[in-house]
């Protein structure tokens, strides 16, 4: 067990060296220069290289690249440009809404989403499986932000129960701050919650159909007992994958929701980064993802072994 | 640590904390309806902006929204009234300028307080000025003027100038990489602490959250009457908070629910909206800027100064203006670069503006032998209207009989893109409107995109800058004006209008290119 650890460990090391490298070259390769953004139009090409060099973006890109790595492997993320602050410290600025965000979407999620799987697979080619389904094709294909500006035009603007966006006044307190995040978290939810109904369904169908299953029903098991223990228990491992994969991807920012409530989260400090080139914040930002998510994958791992004693780490 | 660094630290979670988030989920479920994040107190403001300020140092950067929040807490020796005149802000009076235009005398006001508690004198004065000469490409054009700054005893100060800079005082008074006036012990780069004069100081920010500004009790204010920027300032609301609401639509909701008491720059197909909503009200400032598009003067087919005016003769300038901005509420098409009450107004070389004239640009076309090369139109979806435009600009040039295509590109790439004739042949883009000629747009200077050189500019432009006075200077700007029309190094498609919202309970906030909250209440 120790030694397949290791060995995932060993493998995550080498996926997050190439995901550093492609990060970097990517970010080179697109057009676009942060110096000439930042000094705006009335800046002459002699200010620009001045900057340019003050950053180091003058020296070759093989050179920008040993020292990252080098700054990398220290622990540094860099200096934001634009931001004028380290890299690591901006991130940590956005994480509080971007975790909650992403937990609570994904609880939503989950909540609509497994149980809807659940009687849909169960009652399959009834009324409720039909709703369930066209449900979740619904909610799949609604984009985040029409949902979000629909939510706030009738939570927010009309009803008054919640905040527009934001991510509560200056020196609010923790359950304030949460309260902003109920929309976003109930958009977000909604429209994740259809692959998992979805992934839901399908694995349950599978496992209904097992020789186990109907052993279970002919000894006479009470229907919610087989459904929920016996078919739940070994539907579980698809399902978790989903959930997982979900998660990592709302932790690494729900970029449009975030814009949409003006959150100041992770997506939001991305896609601000991208468009302005800010090269230390998009590279570290998106090493940072790209470790959660790959923790996310070995944490799902280590669960599956737990629910299901035959899967090997 | 600075005070910035710390207060944007990130929040640590204690026990405490820990327990108050645990209550605080459970709660989610059950809190009241009924009422936004309202100001938490009637003297407390939320101004929704555009975005983040990139920096807090009014130096580091020229975007407005840097300098619409940092005015309120760092005050120019010069500033504008409403109708964007320099007028004294920290100096006591208007310069007494000499020996031809090459020395400005200026006295600066005593008793000026800084936010530190110690009063403002020429050492601090001097000190910023020197920092604005670094710092920012308009000080460094005027630097390159100025021969030396001295100190006249403890409040005066001269300026000798090498060469005249007839918009010396304007420079000073422009609100966008400003000539901000800071104590001299908080110079600095990067900026840690902003101790200014302003009638607000900063108190906090937190990145992507909000800057927050409060009122300076030893404010020292002018006795002259308020007009635009310049006279009495006073700080009737206590804290302003400047929130970064990138999302246009959120913003416009954001006040119609009450959570904002201003929101900045919102599509002007929300205006109805706005004016039907009893609760807030609209404010158009105009103009607040002007879209012009680059033509690349040194190479590829606009090098030929016929093939740009057959491009000026078949453009229609208000069907432009009117796919950019919707509604003429929201815009003027005019040939005149300056508005009538400016000193620069002028309508010469407008009669080649506008035409819309697809035969008469195909004539020029022939006599100017074009040989169908591609005009590549370089612009960003970015900016929506710029893309609007050149959606139309295509089709009048097409109509003309140039072959075109459109490449559209993020706003980064554009500007990086345009700094090399190679790769365009025209490009879109904007600016704020400005009082003074020679501060916009870019290519009236040397060395802007586009490349634009030829002896009428250097001759026009010499005659322009070497005169002093404004009567001479306005009718010596109106041949620049007509050279610009003849030889079409940029079409200046027209002005257009900002629309912002603020609460119906707010008062005193004018109509000026960057808002400010200096005199400004809540009923």
């Amino acid at each position: 067990m120790v030694a397949a650890i290791a060995r995932r460990l060993a493998g995550m090391l080498a996926v997050m060296f190439i995901v550093a490298t492609m990060v970097f070259f990517l970010t080179r390769l697109a057009p676009g220069d942060p110096a000439s953004l930042m000094l705006g139009d009335q800046a002459t090409a002699a200010d620009i290289a001045e900057l340019r060099k003050t950053y180091g973006l003058d020296r070759p890109v093989a050179v920008q690249y040993v020292l990252w790595l080098k700054e990398i492997a220290s622990g540094n993320l860099g200096q934001s440009i634009f931001l004028q602050r380290p890299v690591l410290q901006a991130i940590g600025e956005r994480a509080e809404p971007t975790f909650f965000l992403a937990l609570f979407s994904i609880l939503i999620a989950s909540l609509i989403g497994i149980p809807c799987g659940i009687a849909s697979a169960v009652w399959r080619g009834r009324v409720a499986d039909q709703t369930v389904s066209g449900s979740a094709m619904l909610a799949a294909s609604i984009p985040s932000f029409w949902l979000g500006l629909l939510f706030i035009q009738f939570f927010a603007v009309r009803l008054g129960w919640f905040p527009v966006a934001g991510y509560g006044d200056p020196g609010a307190d923790l359950a304030q701050r949460l309260r902003h995040l109920v929309l976003p978290a109930m958009v977000l939810g909604i429209v994740n919650s259809a692959l998992i109904t979805r992934f839901t369904r399908a694995s349950m169908l599978d496992v209904l159909s097992e020789d186990f299953v109907r052993t279970a029903r002919a000894k006479g098991l009470p229907e919610s007992r087989i459904v929920l223990r016996h078919a739940l228990g070994n539907a579980l491992v698809p399902i978790i994958t989903v959930v997982g994969l979900t998660a990592a991807l709302l932790v690494g920012g729900a970029i449009v929701t975030e814009t949409v409530f003006g959150l100041p989260g992770i997506g939001n400090l991305v896609v601000s980064a991208v468009l302005r080139r800010d090269y230390p914040v998009i590279q570290g930002a998106l090493i940072v993802i790209a470790g959660i998510y790959v923790l996310i994958n070995f944490t799902i791992d280590v669960i599956y072994t737990l629910v299901d004693p035959r899967v090997e780490t | 640590m600075s005070k910035q660094d710390k207060d944007a630290s990130p929040q640590g979670w204690s026990r405490r904390e820990l327990a108050k988030f645990i209550a605080g989920a459970g709660l989610v479920a059950t809190l009241p309806a009924g009422g936004s994040a309202l100001a938490q107190g009637a003297k407390s403001v939320n101004l929704a902006m555009i975005g983040e300020p990139q920096t807090l140092d009014p130096m580091a950067s020229t975007a407005d929204l840097v300098s619409g929040i940092m005015m309120h807490v760092y005050e120019s020796l010069y500033t504008w009234d409403s109708d964007l005149n320099p007028k004294p802000m920290l100096a006591a009076d208007m310069p007494k300028i000499g020996a031809g235009g090459l020395s400005y005398e200026i006295e600066i006001r005593k008793g000026v307080k800084l936010h530190s508690g110690r009063d403002l004198d020429v050492e601090d004065v001097i000190a910023s000025l020197k920092r604005w000469m670094e710092m920012t490409p308009r000080g460094k054009a005027v630097a390159a003027s100025v021969d030396k700054m001295e100190a006249k005893g403890t409040h005066g100060l001269l300026i000798a100038l090498k060469a005249p800079v007839p918009a010396l005082l304007t420079h000073m008074a422009l609100p966008s990489g400003y000539a901000a006036i800071m104590a001299k012990e908080s110079i600095a780069t990067p900026l840690v602490s902003f101790v200014g004069t302003g009638p607000y100081k900063f108190q906090e920010r937190r990145p992507d959250q909000f800057v927050i500004l409060t009122k300076f009790d030893g404010y020292s204010a002018r006795s002259e009457p308020a007009n635009g920027y310049a006279g009495k300032r006073e700080a009737k609301i206590a804290e302003l908070r400047f929130i970064p609401v990138p999302n246009p639509n959120t913003r416009v909701e954001g006040v119609v629910a009450g959570q904002y008491h201003f929101a900045e720059q919102l599509p002007v197909d929300s205006y109805k909206r706005i004016a039907s909503t009893p609760s807030i009200k609209p404010l158009l400032v105009m103009p607040y800027g002007f879209p012009y598009f680059v033509l690349n003067t040194k190479q590829g087919p606009f090098a030929d100064k016929k093939v740009r005016q057959a491009y000026q003769l078949a453009l229609n300038s208000t069907e432009m203006m009117l796919a950019a901005f919707g509604d003429e509420k929201f815009f003027k098409a005019t040939a005149a670069h300056f508005p009538k009450a400016s000193p620069f107004h002028s309508e010469a070389g407008g009669a080649a503006y506008d035409k819309g004239n697809a035969a008469a640009a195909k004539k020029l076309l022939a006599e100017a032998k074009y040989d169908g090369s591609v005009i590549r139109i370089l612009n960003s979806k970015q900016f929506e209207f710029h893309h609007r435009m050149a959606l139309v600009m295509a089709e009048n040039l097409k109509e003309a009989g140039f072959k075109v295509q459109l490449d559209v590109v993020d706003w980064a790439t554009l500007v990086q893109r345009r700094a090399d004739t190679n790769l365009y042949d025209v490009y879109v883009t904007h600016s704020s409107f400005l009082p003074e000629p020679m501060l916009s747009p870019p290519q009236l200077g040397v060395g802007a995109p586009g490349g634009w050189d030829s002896p009428a500019k250097t001759a026009s432009l010499a005659a322009f800058n070497a005169e002093s006075d404004p009567v001479k200077r306005g009718a010596l700007w109106a041949k620049v004006q007509e050279v610009v029309y003849d030889e079409v190094p940029y079409i200046r498609v027209g002005d257009f209008a900002a629309l912002s919202a603020t609460s119906a309970r707010m008062t005193g906030l004018v109509p000026m290119p960057s808002p400010a909250f200096w005199n400004v209440d809540l009923a």
